[in-house]
């Protein structure tokens, strides 16, 4: 521990003396602006901020809580009126397009260069950070989106092992709802369910049809069988969900299966906060699944960028900011209290979950690292998808067909 | 006979406050958002012509046109119950009851409270496996059936319910003040003519409190065009896109989506629509040669 | 028709309905429906005291009517005190001066605005005030949401961007069409036989106004008070675009509770901050019953 913050003492005086003669005598102040509020997630950022202060810095926190959609409008109208925070949390992916294009950010070259960035991230997360061939943020964290979890202690008592294929999971609902247990638990919003069909759309369909369809946003691949079926397995689970999911929060539905009303959920990385919370641990109360099918790890995050400040302190506070986002110490403290995985993939795992730890093996192999929707496509495009997955889910009359056409006009309307 | 009102420095000098509100705020914002809707603004405004790309994607998308429906359907039930239940309720709050302070602020109440939590306990309550209708069947009634905020069909029914429970406190309380200045010698002729109760407020009441009316269905109007937090805590737009309205459209493109272009080509249409159904009631209510004063 | 609401209302200090007979079948059925109606709008409000008073491992049951097994007062104390709010952990006091700091002036600012444009519009003549009263009725039809980018930059190249100043003028911006609609209806009611007295008297406009139109507007200013008191207590989008960081209102805090996307959440919590924050507002209705009482005020004829 004294070895790291020594190490960081270090690095922050060499940015100090790169960027200048002037001596970091008083500390480096910097407002951070993000939209994590929950108590898990505040003791997460606490790591950083208190990584950040040691190494000479001085966090001044500003938290707009609520989706990204509330906290992100305002932080880009301070940006834009003159008044920017320090640094400012952005989801990875597209959202940061038109900042950077517009010049109003910061790039990194220079740290991220010194610190090794590009060797130590996942390419796809490296890719996200650079436009035109600049760095423009700092990546902190590695949200896998596809996970499946599940109730233990009514797993066992139903005589059902964990499934790998998706056959095998629907024996095991049906086992669950002879049983009188509600085999899923969907929380039945939009982009909850755009997860659960990711999921779907990446074990059964597989990693080429994933890719295909939101990276490419090709049409074929969306009237192609594969995704057809993929549609048609996405349906089938409505019969395996309550009537009450419309709406219900993910907590909730976190909640049925922590209490034993529910068998399943699909849900991030993050519902292991509200496990947590009931005092539950991960790989013996509560167990984690990446698939079933294939399994791959759909890496969603948050990255930090820093939009260009007139002082120059406050520009030094942002080199020393991206340097302690990306050191070892502060992304293992960090990750292990939010949930998530570091992004780098070269720091010491051990002090992670078991869920995590399953996370870290898949990631291991470059294959199996999945961009979420947010990084492939635009907001515009992926929040209109989400619209016709919920609107497929809610109408149980509309066919894979016309789900399947809904979702190319959305495409075509919105690219 | 018309009083002639002088015109006078002193109203100019008034009137300079809401002069600038109105050129800079709200003249200013309109015709930035009709020219931005002509654009291909994206996270920021921009201002590449885009011609009528956005209008035209706009009305290729079902969602709006069924906001727009349900704008309707919500706006005529939350105005039209708000207009009867807050009138009754300031009726019966007028007989000289008891607790008249409790009840009047139980009605209000809902209108002091944030809506993203209260609509919470709403969406349990209306919710078929966790509120009522379980409650209702673990009674006995195990027929009984409230689902309707699940159904596609319905839910945005259950919309009106909240937004009445929410809203109509307020035009209790409007009513209410408009009540009040009605005076006792009415009622006591009344009396003496032997009208009954209900006709002296249908035939006389009522009409008196124009004003009030007028008052109360713009205000309602407003919320009906504004609707938002309502709909996002009770059912999200739900099921589907089933319950959405104008206003959340507006804002997922504005903000969420990143496609201003959209979103404000969305306010625009939204600002034809209120313009074409407000300009003949203010023409009829302030612009026409004024009749003699009764 | 009008002028009756006013002249009437010289000496009604009391509820004006009909004199009550005692205990009749009319008086059971009034309460019966006084009392059912009460119940509708406590129901929500039922759930959410329930909810707060049970521990989280009670509420993940989903029995929302029963009365908790195991009562805590806890996340009442954690909504006040504790709550993290991101790295600041202090609950939702943290932005209650603030609140209150933002809301007396924007109150009596946009209401005094409101009152002055109404009085104008009503009752004086000037060019194209038709015009300025349908375009403000027009605009406050827009999403709030969609005027932040513009007034962002008017605010910036006025220097009042992220200040005090910049947040009570943003609220006497949108109370104003309210305000001006409110008061302009009002005054127009009143018998313009006073109005007239006082111009032969010597009146001038701002004498008739302080002194004749603002002292009757006690029922107006009533509703305007509730109107306006609720709008910026429970404002969320403008304290915390324009207020600026050190005056964010509470609102912020309790948005910082209650909404959160991917952390996990304190239902309990999140329903005792939701009623702590609307105590403001609710002690302003359960006062201002005094002056409903009084109605249409005594002054009516003073003039």
């Amino acid at each position: 521990m004294k070895q790291m913050t020594k190490a960081l003492f270090g690095a922050a005086a060499m940015v100090a003396l790169m960027a200048g003669p002037a001596l970091a005598q008083e500390p480096l102040k910097l407002e951070v602006f993000h939209w994590w509020t929950s108590g898990g997630e505040a003791a997460a950022v606490q790591e950083f901020a208190k990584e950040f202060n040691a190494a000479g810095g001085q966090w001044v926190d500003t938290a707009i809580g609520g989706s990204g959609s509330t906290a992100r409008p305002i932080g880009i109208n301070r940006i834009i009126g003159g008044d920017p925070p320090g640094a400012m949390q952005f989801n990875t992916g597209t959202q940061i397009d038109e900042l950077a294009a517009q010049g109003l950010l910061r790039n990194l070259d220079d740290v991220a260069a010194k610190e090794g960035w590009k060797e130590a991230l996942p390419p796809a997360f490296y890719e996200a950070i650079v436009r035109d061939g600049h760095v423009m943020a700092a990546p902190v964290n590695n949200h896998g989106q596809n996970w499946l979890w599940y109730n233990k202690a009514l797993l066992e008592k139903n005589g059902i092992a964990e499934p790998t294929t998706w056959d095998e999971f629907f024996a095991a609902a049906d086992k669950l709802k002879a049983a009188g247990v509600i085999p899923v638990a969907v929380g039945g919003q939009p982009w909850q369910l755009n997860l659960m069909f990711n999921s779907i759309l990446l074990g059964e369909g597989g990693k080429d049809l994933y890719m295909k369809v939101y990276k490419d946003l090709d049409p074929a691949a969306v009237t192609s069988p594969e995704f057809k079926k993929v549609a048609e397995t996405f349906g089938k689970l409505r019969d395996y969900s309550d009537p009450g999911n419309a709406n219900r929060d993910w907590n909730v539905a976190t909640g049925m299966v922590i209490s034993g009303k529910a068998g399943f959920q699909f849900m991030g990385d993050w519902a292991k906060g509200e496990f947590v919370l009931a005092n539950q641990v991960a790989g013996k109360d509560f167990g984690c699944i990446l698939g079933p099918g294939e399994k791959n790890f759909v890496m969603g995050g948050d990255v930090f960028i820093f939009p260009k400040l007139k002082d120059e302190q406050g520009t030094k506070a942002q080199d020393l900011l991206a340097t302690v986002f990306m050191s070892k110490d502060a992304q293992v403290k960090f990750n292990a209290k939010k949930g998530s995985v570091p992004v780098r993939l070269d720091v010491d795992n051990s002090k992670l979950d078991a869920c995590a730890q399953i996370g870290v093996e898949v990631l291991k192999d470059p294959a199996k690292q999945i961009p979420a929707t947010d990084i492939l496509a635009s907001q515009d495009i992926v929040q209109s998808l989400q619209d016709v997955v919920g609107e497929y889910w809610a109408t149980p009359t509309m066919t894979a067909d016309e789900f399947v056409g809904k979702w190319n006009d959305t495409v075509a309307q919105a690219k | 006979m018309k009083t002639r009102r002088r015109m006078n420095v002193a109203t100019y000098v008034a009137l300079f406050p809401a002069f600038i509100v109105v050129v800079f705020a709200y003249l200013g914002t309109m015709l930035w958002t009709v020219q931005i809707s002509f654009t291909e603004s994206k996270l920021l405004p921009t201002f590449a012509f885009a011609g009528t790309r956005q209008y035209e994607r706009l009305f290729a998308t079902s969602r709006w046109s069924i906001s727009l429906e349900n704008m309707v359907i919500f706006g005529i039930g939350l105005i039209a119950v708000c207009l009867v239940l807050g009138f009754l309720l300031a009726a019966a709050l007028d007989q000289k009851i008891r607790f008249e302070n409790t009840f009047r602020t139980i009605f209000l109440y809902p209108y002091a409270m944030s809506f993203i939590v209260t609509g919470l306990a709403w969406q349990w309550i209306l919710n078929p496996t966790l509120g009522l209708q379980q409650y209702v069947r673990n009674l006995g009634w195990t027929d009984f059936q409230f689902d309707w905020i699940i159904r596609n069909d319905r839910a945005i029914y259950v919309v009106i319910i909240a937004g009445v429970w929410q809203a109509s406190g307020l035009i209790m309380a409007l009513m209410l003040s408009g009540l009040r200045g009605i005076d006792q010698e009415l009622w006591k002729a009344a009396k003496i003519d032997g009208i009954p109760t209900w006709r002296v407020y249908v035939n006389i009441i009522i009409p008196m409190l124009r004003p009030t009316i007028i008052t109360s269905v713009v205000l309602l109007s407003l919320a009906v065009v504004r609707v938002y937090d309502l709909v996002l805590a009770l059912t999200g737009g739900g099921p589907g896109i089933s319950t959405d309205v104008p206003a959340k459209f507006i804002l997922d493109y504005l903000f969420g989506r990143a496609n201003i272009g959209l979103a404000t080509a969305a306010s625009s249409i939204l600002l034809v629509i209120v313009l074409v159904i407000i300009t003949p009631w203010l023409y009829y209510e302030y612009f026409r040669p004024k009749r003699e004063r009764r | 028709m009008a002028t009756a609401t006013m002249t009437a209302g010289s000496t009604a200090p009391e509820p004006s309905g009909p004199r009550p007979k005692r205990l009749t079948a009319d008086r059971v059925g009034l309460y019966v429906f006084l009392v059912i109606a009460a119940a509708f709008f406590l129901l929500p409000m039922y759930v959410m005291i329930v909810t707060s008073l049970k521990p989280m491992s009670e509420i993940r049951l989903g029995n929302i009517f029963s009365l908790p097994e195991a009562w805590t007062i806890e996340p009442w104390l954690q909504a006040w005190n504790s709550a993290c709010t991101g790295l600041n952990c202090g609950g939702i006091k943290v932005g209650f001066w603030n609140s209150i700091r933002i809301l007396v002036p924007s109150v009596i600012i946009s209401i005094f605005v409101g009152a002055l444009t109404g009085y104008a519009l009503s009752l004086w003549r000037a060019r194209g005030s038709n015009l300025l009263f349908a375009v403000l009725l027009l605009g406050a039809f827009l999403p709030y949401q969609v005027f932040i980018y513009p007034l962002v930059r008017i605010y910036s190249s006025v220097g009042i961007y992220g200040t005090m100043a910049g947040i009570v003028v943003t609220h006497t911006i949108f109370g104003l069409p309210l305000m001006t609609l409110l008061f302009r209806n009002y005054y127009a009611s009143l018998p313009i036989e006073l109005f007239k007295a006082a111009r032969v008297d010597g009146g001038g406009f701002w004498a008739i106004f302080f002194r004749l139109m603002l002292p009757m507007s006690t029922p107006i200013i009533i509703v305007a008070v509730i109107l306006q008191v609720t709008g910026i207590w429970n404002d969320f989008l403008f304290g915390v675009v324009f207020a600026g960081r050190e005056n964010l209102p509470m609102t912020v805090q309790l948005n910082n509770i209650v909404n959160s996307t991917q952390g996990e959440k304190l239902y309990n919590v999140n329903m005792a901050a939701t009623i702590l924050t609307a105590l403001v507002p609710l002690v302003v209705y359960f006062v201002s019953g005094r002056w409903f009482v009084r109605g249409i005020a005594a002054g009516a004829v003073k003039g």
